[in-house]
């Protein structure tokens, strides 16, 4: 019988639920991730579906209800719902489910006396009918009102079939500029072409309205009264839930989650919502023993018999350890939250507890508050156990042999408590510093300033400062109230540049100087510097990635696993600053600014640090150099 | 069929596939500072080549400059001292005209007038000497040079003789520079190319310039006229190529020290291309030149053997054009009718004169053709074995190309300088990645992804997944990198920071 366990029990209640929801982790047959399949299957479970409203479907509908006409192009990486929000305008329009559901690629809708073709996928059309489409979207954006299309495509096939096609007509689309123009500048709009990039939406709240509809979904009821949570008895599943729902942490799990999708997204990375719903799929029911390490009710029983429940921890889960390396590797939201370390990175006051914490009365109040206070994935048998063999010095208790090393326990320890310590935890506790940004939540409170036009707190800046300085002088400065525009005379790339160009204030004054300012168009900070006045402002995207290298170059450290990238990154700023100060330096002073120096003199400023307190100043050398 | 004559060599083999001479420890920089010394010396009409497709120039020494900047060892040790300003003047040039000898023209005098004090003489020599070429290396220094600043900061290689008299050698300027100086007045684009070369990198205003003009007070020429070495090609679409990414390189927003170095890597890498080229036609080989590229990852990848063996083959490609265009001979019509002729051995010597001043006269004499051919092709081979056949090595790995990082075998492995300059290079304002890829490619025959590495799929050499990874970690490496800007997952853009015009 499928429905028996090892236990004894009979089927959970919630077992078909728990099924269903499965099928939207990380699997190999992962149908319910898409669109197409997932009516059958809410069907064939009798479920109720997993409901998440399509964020931009009100102004996709307002776009035919009270716009002007045109057409309405839907643009994303695969999993951004895509196929989701068509569907749903097809309904709003008035369109029918079951016609939606029928296999034909194209479908057409009469609304307000013209026709609407809706193209849920332009790369199921072949050539001819993809041409066909794109001419009536050109057709159409150009002012033809009778027939309206609805296109979704990802990013790259729009562009390639538009490139394609130009070839092939010997003349480029006139729509090609202003889609290009629209997917890499987000400011820039097309009257007539409605481009709604989904793949812009993946935020905080995209990632806690998933947590939210899969955490807090109806059929979780079904749990009421299942024996395999109740008295003595803690399911992995139902306790993964409660943790995600943040009933008991305030809700600090989904915010730290939400912390690490912010910056991947400020770095650039882009987590579709099909990706989310994996992520919280994974988190809930991941376990590495169960079949493709997902469990499913029927795992419980087994679970709470061999007595891991605590590698079923929802804080291994989010970092997909539960996973393969080939299945981690196929979702980019496993690729970039690895990226973040987590477990791997440490800092010595956390290892110190972990390690000795439950030995050293100095450290016993702090770990019976942090880890021993939960017994399940804190301090749970199995690690009081592993720590115990290493502390006593037993053969292989370090490494361990096969899963069971005292060093991936130590990993799985960290992951916990970069989700649960606290904000106030003081120094010893940093909870950024278990992750390869150790200082992002500098960086998060940076954002959170520009965003709401404050300025950035001064330890921020000075920071920023001294990493710009030491990036352009390869010097070991402090100076954080200047930015010294320098080189070696040579090529930028040289890296040490103690000629200075020119020194212009930390803040922005009298149209010189640097501001740490949202960037107009994509709202991301940026760092924005004007070396002289009225010279062409150089801007430079402030990323989590940019900033983390400034502030450890700031701290005298140079970071290994990103530096060398980072620093030609930098390099490249500078010689665009250098380029500026060149230019300025070409147009003459003006009036009542000191005469240019006459043809016979040239002067040098050299910077100068000193030792004592690693301030730089700079001297001027005079040299006469002759007409 | 007669060929130009070379001198200063035994016989010409590689000299009339590749010319005369691209010269193996003449790495990418130092060919660009030659070839800017002939610009100098040419400025009023950049880029033209006599009649006889040479060009007659006179570079200069600038011995007191290099002297002051990299045979001055005393001068730190003067400036330490608590000594009076004028005693430390006194001091230095006494020490410093032992080290130098007369070479210094016109004396020192001109030194105190430029600087108002011996600190700010020694800041101002650091200060050239930071940005300089090998400053630190063990070389002599009559072969380190200043950053090209401007027309006063070049000169040439020389050798300075313990007498203290001087003569320019071929150790360093080998002649590559010339050949580049050739190939761009060949190329489609010359009369655009010369007169931009000169106003980007040669106002003599720049800063930097007049510190090196004022230190070494006089210019000092050197004392006679050089004729260039001999190019055997009139034109090529490689020097097209070649003149094209320099026009875009000078025409970016940059500072003209970081375009200096974007030509040298440009430089370095199509005169890879065009020896690996011409090294190709010369054996027969009509296949285009590819590098296959790994983007370097920690797990060891099928493309990582692959690159290797690209690099092996390509490493091949010289040795065989020696053979194959000694043995060419055979072919030709001159040396069917020298086999029929009344002394064969005599007549085919005769031939194998003409085509490559080999054998010498009155040697060799009553050897058999065919043994004459491998007489000569074992030679070559054997010679080609000292320089030229080193050049694809060396000069891969000098512009950064080719690397061992990772592994025992060299392979392709560009690193970020060179993908820098391809950015800089290739894109205008923005492209999409895979046609940068496509494009890099095309130019260049730098094999990444999939799409340009479809033969080799097809030959089931590599899977299509091997290829898509590689072609996945360029991307995030252009990412780190500041140069690629990713819309999804499928759809990335590759920017150029230094186009006119970016924000």
């Amino acid at each position: 019988m499928p429905n028996e366990t090892t236990a004894g029990v009979a089927s959970p209640p919630a077992l078909t639920w728990v099924r269903f929801l499965r099928n939207y982790g990380p699997l190999s047959t992962n149908g319910n991730l898409f669109d197409e399949h997932v009516a059958k299957a809410l069907a064939r479970a009798k479920v109720r579906p997993i409901s998440l409203p399509p964020p931009r479907l009100a102004e996709m509908e307002a776009f035919f209800t009270d716009g002007i006409g045109g057409s309405i192009l839907v643009a994303g990486t695969a999993g951004d719902g895509k196929t989701y929000h068509c569907r749903s305008l097809w309904e709003r329009l008035g369109g029918a489910s079951a016609t939606w559901a029928g296999g034909v690629p194209l479908k057409r809708l009469p609304f307000r006396g013209r026709e609407v073709v809706f193209v849920k996928d332009l790369s199921e059309l072949g050539e001819t009918e993809g041409d066909e489409v794109l001419e009536g979207l050109e057709r159409s954006a150009a002012g033809d009102d009778s027939v309206s299309f609805v296109v979704a495509a990802n990013h790259g096939q729009i562009l390639d079939r538009l490139r394609t096609r130009g070839r092939r007509l010997g003349m480029d689309s006139p729509l090609r500029d202003p889609i290009q123009s629209a997917f890499l500048d987000p400011g820039s709009s097309y009257p007539r072409l409605g481009v709604f990039d989904l793949s812009r939406g993946a935020d905080r709240r995209a990632m806690e309205s998933v947590i939210a509809a899969v955490a807090d979904h109806p059929e979780w009821e079904r749990c009421a009264g299942c024996p395999l949570d109740s008295a003595d008895r803690r399911c992995p599943i139902s306790e993964n839930r409660a943790r995600m729902l943040g009933r008991e942490d305030g809700g600090l799990f989904v915010r730290r989650l939400g912390d690490i999708v912010e910056l991947s997204r400020l770095n650039g990375e882009h987590l579709p919502v099909r990706d989310l719903l994996a992520l919280a799929a994974n988190a809930l029911l991941g376990h590495p023993a169960a079949r493709e390490g997902l469990m499913t009710c029927a795992d419980v029983a087994g679970i709470q018999h061999r007595g891991d429940a605590d590698r079923a921890s929802v804080y291994r889960n989010v970092f997909g350890v539960n996973l393969t390396k080939k299945s981690l590797s196929k979702y980019p939201v496993f690729r970039t939250l690895s990226s973040f370390g987590v477990g791997e990175e440490t800092a010595n006051g956390i290892d110190g507890l972990l390690v000795y914490g439950s030995d050293d009365s100095r450290l016993s109040e702090a770990f019976g508050r942090l880890v021993a206070s939960d017994p399940l994935y804190g301090a749970s048998a199995g690690f009081l156990a592993a720590q115990r063999r290493y502390l006593e010095g037993e053969e292989g208790a370090r490494d361990g042999d096969g899963d069971d090393s005292f060093r991936d326990r130590l990993s799985d320890q960290r992951r916990r408590l970069f989700f649960t310590l606290p904000g106030d935890a003081g120094e010893s506790y940093p909870f950024w510093g278990l992750t390869s940004f150790a200082h992002a939540g500098e960086y998060l409170a940076l954002v959170e300033a520009v965003e709401n036009r404050r300025s950035v707190d001064e330890k921020t800046r000075s920071a920023a400062v001294r990493g710009l300085n030491r990036v352009m002088t390869g010097l070991l400065l402090e100076n954080a109230d200047k930015i010294f525009v320098s080189g070696g005379g040579g090529a930028s790339g040289s890296r040490v540049g103690s000629l200075c160009e020119t020194e212009i204030p930390a803040r922005r004054t009298g149209g010189v100087g640097m501001a740490i300012r949202a960037d107009s168009k994509t709202g991301k900070p940026c760092l924005d510097v004007c070396v002289a006045p009225g010279s062409q402002p150089v801007l430079l995207d402030l990323t989590p990635v940019r900033f983390e290298f400034l502030c450890r170059v700031a701290s005298g450290a140079l970071p290994g696993s990103f530096s060398n990238e980072c620093l030609e990154d930098l390099l490249a700023f500078k010689a665009r600053l250098l380029r500026q100060a060149e230019a300025a330096r070409a147009t003459p002073e003006p009036e009542g600014g000191e005469p240019a120096e006459g043809d016979g003199t040239l002067g040098l400023s050299f910077i100068e640090i000193n030792d004592r307190d690693g301030q730089g100043a700079v001297r001027r050398v005079s040299v006469r150099v002759g007409a | 069929m007669s060929r130009e004559r070379v001198e200063e060599v035994d016989f010409a083999v590689d000299e009339h596939i590749w010319g005369h001479r691209l010269y193996d420890e003449q790495l990418p920089h130092l060919a660009l500072l030659e070839f800017l010394g002939i610009l100098r010396a040419k400025s009023t009409a950049p880029l033209r080549q006599d009649a006889d497709g040479r060009v007659r120039y006179r570079p200069s020494w600038q011995i007191t400059l290099r002297a002051l900047l990299f045979n001055n060892p005393n001068l730190d040790a003067i400036r330490l001292r608590r000594d009076a300003d004028a005693d430390k003047w006194k001091a230095w040039e006494e020490s410093f005209k032992k080290d130098a000898g007369d070479l210094a023209v016109g004396g020192l005098g001109h030194l105190r007038e430029t600087f108002l004090s011996f600190e700010d003489f020694a800041k101002a020599v650091a200060l050239l000497r930071s940005s300089a070429y090998e400053a630190n290396s063990n070389k002599r220094w009559s072969s380190k040079f200043v950053f090209p600043y401007g027309p006063d900061a070049l000169y040439e290689d020389i050798r300075v003789k313990a007498d203290g008299s001087a003569s320019n050698d071929r150790r360093f300027f080998g002649r590559t520079g010339e050949l580049l100086y050739l190939m761009l007045c060949r190329s489609s684009r010359a009369a655009e190319l010369g007169p931009l070369l000169v106003s980007r990198l040669f106002n003599p205003t720049t800063p930097l310039n007049r510190l090196a003009r004022a230190m070494q007070g006089q210019t000092q020429p050197a004392p006679n006229e050089r004729t260039s070495g001999y190019l055997p090609h009139t034109s090529l679409p490689r020097f097209d190529r070649l003149a094209e990414d320099w026009l875009a390189i000078l025409s970016r927003d940059m500072p003209a020290g970081d375009a200096v170095d974007h030509l040298v890597v440009s430089a370095g890498l199509n005169l890879l291309l065009y020896f690996l080229e011409r090294g190709k036609a010369a054996a027969g080989d009509t296949d285009p030149v590819e590098f296959l590229c790994e983007v370097v990852s920690r797990d060891r990848s099928k493309v990582r053997a692959l690159s290797a063996d690209s690099w092996q083959s390509n490493q091949a490609v010289s040795l065989r054009a020696v053979r194959a265009f000694v043995e060419s001979a055979k072919a030709a019509p001159e040396w069917g009718a020298a086999l029929v002729a009344a002394d064969p051995s005599a007549a085919c010597a005769g031939v194998l004169r003409d085509l490559f001043q080999w054998p010498p006269e009155e040697k060799e004499i009553g050897t058999a053709p065919e043994r004459l051919v491998s007489l000569l092709a074992e030679a070559a081979e054997k010679r080609h074995g000292q320089h030229f056949g080193k050049i694809h090595s060396i000069w891969s790995r000098a512009v950064g190309l080719s690397s061992r990082r990772l592994s025992r075998r060299m392979r392709y492995a560009p690193n970020d300088r060179l993908l820098k300059t391809l950015v800089v290079t290739v894109v205008e304002g923005r492209m999409e990645y895979g046609e940068f890829l496509r494009e890099i490619h095309r130019r260049y025959g730098i094999v990444v992804g999939e799409a340009e590495g479809s033969a080799l799929v097809r030959e089931n050499v590599v899977d299509q997944e091997d290829l898509s990874n590689n072609r996945a970690r360029l991307e995030s490496r252009l990412l780190g990198l500041g140069l690629l800007r990713r819309l999804s997952d499928a759809c990335s853009f590759v920017e150029n920071p230094f186009w006119r015009g970016a924000a």
